[in-house]
């Protein structure tokens, strides 16, 4: 017995040494490797500065920018650019501004993206709201607005020297009539993605209209394919092709009335009941993999029916293309072809602009949060944070990077010189629409997007029908317009 | 040991006990009460306000929130998910973790593989669980799925995840997969902690092996099985990890819990005022059910 | 039948009886090792999928279906892993959780010995109110537990994480080490006593040892959950060199992009080290202490 005891105290104190131990050195070992860093970015940044000041000076120098502080600054800077190519692009951004202003440090912190947004709120309830941050836009850009975490750019975009961002990214980046955000992430459209070869092997021709699409999805039908990957678990997933057939039969006209619930606006608007009627035919005519809504697009689901050549089409995102040709860029080349969401021809006859398009003209933007401890603008730290976003992110090197990448930025003249033909397409169409309505999961209230979300996956199960999906999104979007 | 007169020994002896229990205790209270019922207190404040959650502004609504939350059928559906989940929790988790744990308590040691291969469910975490499980029940080659149309001989499809109320007992079964193990190392411990001489005891009396386990060791382990149900009971009525991972309460809401309602209203839909009235009256029902089943299945505490 | 010695010398009939226990008892343990079997290849697949997936591409992975063998194998996703930084999140991670464990089991056993052992008149009450705080959700205390972090100046620190993960672990264990100290004889503790220990000596000498099976649970049951604990370590670390385990996933996991070979090597080798723990420790578990209490 008691040599049982002696023998647990010394393992207990064994450890708490060896713990005591291990803590000291690794203490030691992550401090000796960061000051490490520092030094070769110091060094690095050095170099950069000198060769800066040798040949060129600041890459503003010229512009038309605010004068920027020369007191030392910390900027803190948060992203979700956890991965390459992405983190990469943005760090050199930032290593660009710190070379050009030494006095300002940035604090670049890459966010997990699943659990961004949680992070934001609990970081902005308890005062600790990073100096930059980066947002989808919509409803919640409006929301850190109106809670006092997002400076009024309005004045200064208008003063300074900026790049020129086509309309639809300023409109996204605005709420009420003010500039809130400085896009960088690129736009992304939502096109069709389908399989050159299948298309091939049955002579299937491009369809230009939702008649045509059911014909081409009739003929892989009866040959064995699945016509639409599409996996519905993830919900925004199934939301694209419902926002897409509104678009087609009724422009922005009936999904703007039906989002200020003004003047007979509403979800069970024609446009929605056919939107909503033509999703179910398609369900029940077998066009989507059965057990729809247990497929995740978050675990690739979507993309393994298109891989394995079960499948022939699927509705997604631009962001695809890369995704796809970082999975196998020889198998991407050979089979993946695009094409937009054909044209509903009854409502071209009655005057309907079928150039509405789905997707988003930012991608992200970025807000700054630079307040005084009285509330008052801190201008000195503004003025920094919107030299960073202008001018280091979005400038030649920035973009070119992330064309190389696979993205577009949200900026005139960025249509051309795409390498991609896919790529090319999906900007075309963009760049071509009258309107680019911003994914419905992001444009609506937050408590919306919910109900929105999980009528989605009732149209696609057949457990609702159009009407009571549309009933249920008014009744949330009204309560949501009421609070 | 103190010393006292005869008649205050009574009295010096509470007070010792009183004083030994105050030291005993006191780093525990201290860290429960900064950690934990600190945040308890200020959710249940939070709770009389509408409040995003962000906004320095909070309207105090008094108990508004509390009248939303008695009527609002969501939270009574989830409510309802979570009784379900919990009481299939107890039925699954503890009973085949106390059958394994009995085989392997008969067997000892050359049943080692078996505990360890049947421990590592519960050492992977919720993201490859979920990962994994997602794909397994997958209508397009999943491992049910073809399963089935090898054994129908034609294309079958089981829907297990996209449909009601399939989704709630496949997440069960998963939960089930993922907790037993622990229950089983659990009743081990319960095993061996139990006198071996009362083990001998009995073999020398010519009890078998079943008549053991049954007449002698499931009563001595009364205590470790109720708190293993109150574990399982209070795991289940809080889940979120796992759930969240493989279908954030889909479809349509069919697989909501609580904690994910409460999660979705506080974090992402700006809701932070009512989001808390939800954990609230979550924390209020689960202490009610928790302190309810240790009541009525009082063990016989001698101490 | 009372004496083993005269059964021997018994007729036919205990014989009988015997052999058809035995004939009984060897069914009942087909019967059992049959279901043991199905048991372990449960178990075992979902593992076995996750290292398998984690040696091959995604797009074969997708192509071929998760549950097809890879071909062709390859290692590259374990030597990213491993060159982004693995072992420092691993570290951390080991540090973290250490100290959290032996904190969390040495303040529980301190809780449950008063509570399990003594009469006073506050116990009932003491312990009702930890047992409420079991079922208090964990995200409701993520707001005030991080403004108490930053205020305390240990934000972006892994240092952080072992205040909320000792208090979160200690309802739950002390209410386990409560009903495992209650089922300890209560003459052991007399017959201390009498011998002139006192309480303290007694926690030390006797109920602390003698609780080594409900402690090692409690390790395994904490250190598995510490060990994957995602909420805290990502709310309040932000800093690479800060980040422990858990997080090391985040890095391979874009808005849009997401590995899944990849992330299942990152899980593959973090699972990895509880496995090896486990297989040592599992022993410990088993074995019971009380007939060396008894006998020392």
């Amino acid at each position: 017995m008691k040599k049982k005891l002696l023998a647990t105290l010394l393992a207990t104190a064994f450890a708490v040494t060896t713990l005591v131990g291990c803590g000291g050195s690794n203490a030691a070992a992550p401090a000796a490797e960061s000051s490490d860093n520092k030094t070769a970015e110091t060094t690095e940044a050095a170099d950069v500065t000198a060769d800066a000041a040798a040949t060129t000076g600041k890459q503003t120098d010229g512009k038309n920018v605010p004068v920027l502080t020369t007191e030392p600054m910390e900027i803190t800077l948060w992203d979700i650019s956890t991965e390459d190519p992405n983190k990469s692009i943005a760090e050199a951004a930032v290593a660009r501004f710190e070379a050009d202003y030494p006095n300002i440090k940035v604090n670049h912190i890459h966010q997990q993206n699943d659990t961004y947004k949680q992070q934001l709120v609990v970081a902005m309830s308890s005062g600790q709201c990073p100096d930059i941050y980066v947002h989808w836009g919509g409803g919640p850009m409006a929301e850190y607005y109106k809670s006092g975490f997002a400076n009024d750019i309005t004045d200064m975009y208008a003063k300074y020297d900026h790049p020129e961002y086509v309309e639809a990214a300023v409109a996204q980046s605005s709420y009420d009539g003010k500039m809130l955000a400085i896009p960088f992430s690129g736009l992304t459209g939502c096109d069709i993605f389908y399989n050159k070869t299948i298309f091939a092997n049955l002579g299937l021709e491009i369809p230009q209209t939702i008649d045509e699409l059911e014909e081409v999805c009739e003929t892989l039908k009866s040959n064995g394919y699945i016509p639409f990957t599409l996996a519905n678990a993830s919900k925004w997933t199934g939301s694209m092709y419902y926002m897409y057939l509104v678009a087609r039969h009724s422009g922005n006209a009936e999904f703007d009335a039906a989002y200020t619930q003004e003047n007979g606006g509403s979800f069970t608007s024609p446009a929605f009941i056919y939107a909503g009627e033509k999703i179910q035919d398609w369900v029940r005519k077998g066009y989507f993999p059965d057990g729809v809504n247990s497929l995740s697009a978050d675990d690739n689901q979507d993309r393994a029916l298109l891989y394995d050549g079960s499948a022939a089409m699927m509705l997604h995102g631009q962001w695809q293309v890369g995704g796809i040709k970082a999975d196998n860029e020889e198998w991407y080349n050979e089979n993946i072809g695009v094409f937009r969401f054909p044209e509903d021809s009854e409502a071209k006859a009655a005057g309907v602009p079928q150039n509405v398009e789905i997707g988003t003209a930012i991608g992200m933007g970025m807000t700054f949060n630079c307040f005084k401890e009285d509330g008052s603008v801190d201008q000195d730290k503004l003025d920094a944070c919107f030299v960073l976003a202008t001018q280091y992110f979005n400038d030649d090197t920035y973009n070119a990077a992330q064309v190389a990448a696979g993205t577009v930025p949200s900026i005139k003249g960025f249509n051309e010189n795409i390498d991609d033909p896919n790529n090319k397409y999906c900007i075309d169409v963009f760049f071509n629409a009258s309107n680019v309505q911003l994914w419905y999961d992001q444009y609506l209230p937050a408590s919306v997007t919910e109900v929105h979300k999980n009528c989605m996956t009732e149209l696609f199960g057949l457990e609702k029908t159009p009407e009571e999906i549309g009933e249920e999104q008014d009744a949330a979007m009204q309560k949501a317009l009421a609070e | 040991m103190e010393k006292g007169s005869n008649v205050g020994l009574a009295k010096a002896r509470a007070r010792s006990t009183a004083k030994a229990a105050t030291v005993f205790l006191l780093p525990a209270l201290v860290l429960i009460a900064v950690f934990i019922v600190y945040p308890v207190f200020d959710t249940f404040a939070i709770s009389g306000f509408k409040w995003n959650g962000i906004s320095a502004d909070r309207i105090f609504i008094g108990i508004d929130n509390w009248k939303e939350l008695i009527k609002d059928e969501m939270f009574w559906k989830s409510f309802k998910h979570n009784l379900i989940v919990m009481v299939f929790s107890i039925l699954l988790q503890i009973p085949i973790g106390m059958a394994l744990a009995t085989f392997l308590d008969a067997g000892g040691k050359k049943f080692n593989i078996f505990k360890i291969i049947w421990f590592l469910p519960y050492l992977m975490s919720s993201v490859a669980i979920a990962f994994l499980f997602v794909y397994a029940l997958a209508t397009n080659g999943g491992l049910i799925s073809s399963l089935a149309t090898l054994i129908k001989g034609q294309r079958t499809t089981v829907d297990l995840l996209g449909t009601a109320p399939n989704a709630l007992y496949t997440i069960i079964g998963v939960m089930a997969w993922q907790f037993t193990p622990f229950y089983m190392v659990y009743f081990i411990a319960g095993y061996g902690n139990i006198d071996t001489t009362i083990y001998e005891a009995a073999i020398i009396d010519g009890a078998t092996r079943g008549q053991y386990i049954r007449h002698i060791a499931i009563p001595l382990l009364g205590p470790i099985f109720k708190t293993a149900c109150t574990m399982s009971l209070i795991g289940s009525l809080k889940y979120f990890d796992m759930i969240w991972n493989m279908t954030q309460g889909g479809p349509a809401g069919t697989t909501e819990l609580m904690a994910t309602y409460m999660y979705k209203l506080s974090f992402q839909q700006f809701n932070m005022g009512y989001g808390s009235t939800v954990a609230a009256g979550m924390f209020i029902l689960i202490t009610a059910i928790a302190l309810l089943f240790n009541k009525v299945f009082k063990v016989k505490e001698d101490y | 039948m009372t004496d083993n010695n005269k059964t021997n010398t018994m007729g036919q009939t205990k014989e009988v009886d015997y052999r058809k226990e035995k004939i009984k008892s060897r069914i009942a343990w087909t019967f059992a090792i049959i279901l043991a079997l199905i048991w372990l290849a449960l178990t075992l697949t979902p593992f076995f999928f996750m290292i398998m997936n984690s040696f091959r591409k995604q797009f074969d992975m997708l192509q071929q279906g998760v549950f097809h063998l890879p071909d062709p194998w390859i290692i590259e996703n374990y030597t990213e892993v491993v060159t982004h930084g693995f072992f420092g999140y691993f570290l951390r991670s080991v540090i973290v959780v250490g100290v959290s464990l032996v904190l969390m089991l040495v303040i529980s056993a301190f809780a449950a010995y008063p509570l399990s052992r003594m009469k006073f008149k506050l116990n009932p009450f003491i312990y009702a109110g930890i047992v409420a705080m079991m079922s208090v959700p964990m995200h409701v205390t993520l707001i005030p537990v991080f403004k108490l972090t930053t205020a305390v100046g240990l934000y972006d620190s892994y240092w952080s994480l072992i205040g909320p993960y000792v208090a979160f672990a200690l309802p739950m264990s002390v209410f386990i080490l409560t009903a495992f100290m209650k089922t300890i004889p209560k003459e052991i503790e007399e017959s201390a006593e009498i011998d002139g220990c006192n309480r303290y000596q007694n926690f030390f000498r006797m109920i602390l040892p003698l609780s080594k099976s409900g402690l090692s649970t409690l390790a395994i049951y904490n250190g598995v959950s510490m060990w994957n604990e995602f909420a805290f370590a990502n709310t309040f670390l932000n800093s690479p060199n800060q980040k422990t385990l858990p997080l090391a996933l985040g890095q391979f996991k874009g808005e849009h992009s997401l590995n899944i070979p990849i992330n299942m090597s990152v899980l593959t080798l973090s699972v990895l080290p509880m496995i090896i723990l486990f297989i040592i420790f599992q022993d410990k578990l088993v074995k019971g202490m009380m007939a060396g209490a008894v006998k020392g």
